[in-house]
């Protein structure tokens, strides 16, 4: 595996775990103001 | 040591791509949340336009600033006889506008029926509108709903009466309590998320219905504000607030008038308590009436966390137009 495809797969995961993140952080804020769970129902 | 400097550049270049490319996908993820629609929610919002039908504004009915109603007529003109939808808008008395709602009333127009949003005189810390005043509005703009409609040359025979929140409130108040005196007959109710009835013990959400000075102080506040009504401390602690809410809980009217329902919940609804809820469930169910009800056990006010249920919802409320509108 070259350098620059290692790179590659760190940044996919990362924007990934960012874009899983900041959707979940939108349902803790729609939580807390309205309640909810974190987890359950829509995948995310 | 240059090549070390030049090492320590380019491992500083690549944490700083990755921050910025971390910080770009939150930032998308979080938007998405908000800007992508689930493909079921597209077909309930739809957009107006004149191919849908035409739209009459701010109709009024009363002599108070927010005593105005719209009116969507749909383009098919040529029926005898039409089924009218009214959609009351959410805000929690005391904010929203029935232009919040108008995807919703394009969808029942586009469906063929008149359907009409009606504003009410929300509460301010400057007037002394309740949800026994705000219901009251809404039985009076419904004869001139239907008499508008008329005029325009829609004649209406059955109604069907829905909401969000308190809109949902407002419209269980009006198909329970006052159906009967309705000029049409209502033939079902619908909406999601309205109390439905105000029992201390089911309010903990609020800090009410607990046995202490400032649980019963809390209650007596926020059960005055809705109900219009002075309730005391005293009165929450002997129970005889009840006479005083009785008017605006719906729940206390469904064997009287029962009127086929459909609501949708959230069980962990921090806004309207899910156990008020239950004493709506108990009541239809007790009355032998047709409803249908959804629970959506990850989702509060919003019902922002159960797609598949909403989904569900919302094709038994198009099913129930089709049964009993037509």
């Amino acid at each position: 595996m070259t350098l620059t495809t290692k790179r590659i797969l760190i940044l996919s995961a990362i924007v990934l775990i960012g874009f899983v993140l900041g959707r979940l952080a939108v349902r803790a804020l729609m939580n807390l103001l309205l309640g909810g769970t974190l987890f359950g129902g829509n995948i995310l | 040591m240059n090549k070390v400097k030049s090492g320590k550049k380019v491992r500083a270049v690549s944490v700083g791509v990755g921050i910025l490319a971390f910080l770009l996908a939150f930032g998308a993820g979080a938007v998405s949340k908000f800007a992508i629609q689930p493909g079921w929610a597209k077909e309930y919002s739809v957009k107006w336009s004149d191919e849908i039908g035409t739209l009459k504004e701010d109709l009024p009915y009363g002599d108070g600033e927010a005593n105005k109603f719209d009116l969507y007529l749909p383009k098919d003109s040529g029926k005898s006889r039409y089924g009218l939808a009214v959609y009351l808008h959410a805000g929690g008395f005391t904010s929203g506008d029935k232009s919040g709602d108008r995807e919703m009333l394009a969808w029942l127009c586009s469906k063929g029926y008149v359907a009409a949003g009606i504003n009410y005189t929300l509460r301010t810390d400057t007037n002394t509108a309740s949800v026994l005043s705000q219901s009251e509005e809404i039985k009076a703009a419904i004869p001139k709903v239907i008499e508008a409609a008329a005029k325009e040359g829609y004649p209406i025979d059955k109604m069907t009466v829905a909401g969000g929140s308190a809109g949902h409130a407002l419209a269980m108040i009006y198909a329970y309590r006052d159906g009967k005196d309705a000029p049409v007959p209502v033939v079902f109710t619908f909406g999601a998320v309205g109390p439905s009835s105000f029992v201390a013990e089911d309010w903990g959400i609020f800090g009410v219905g607990l046995d202490s000075e400032e649980s019963r102080a809390a209650g007596a506040v926020l059960f005055s504000v809705m109900s219009g009504q002075e309730i005391t401390p005293e009165e929450m602690a002997d129970g005889s607030y009840l006479s005083k809410v009785h008017a605006i809980s719906a729940a206390d009217y469904v064997a009287e008038n029962p009127v086929p329902a459909v609501v949708a919940y959230g069980a962990c609804d921090k806004v309207q308590p899910f156990l008020a809820f239950k004493r709506l469930e108990a009541a239809l169910q007790e009355s032998g009436v047709d409803y249908q009800y959804f629970v959506m056990e990850h989702s509060g006010h919003g019902l922002q966390n159960d797609n598949r249920v909403y989904a569900a919802y919302m094709k038994t409320v198009e099913a129930y137009l089709e049964k009993y509108m037509g």
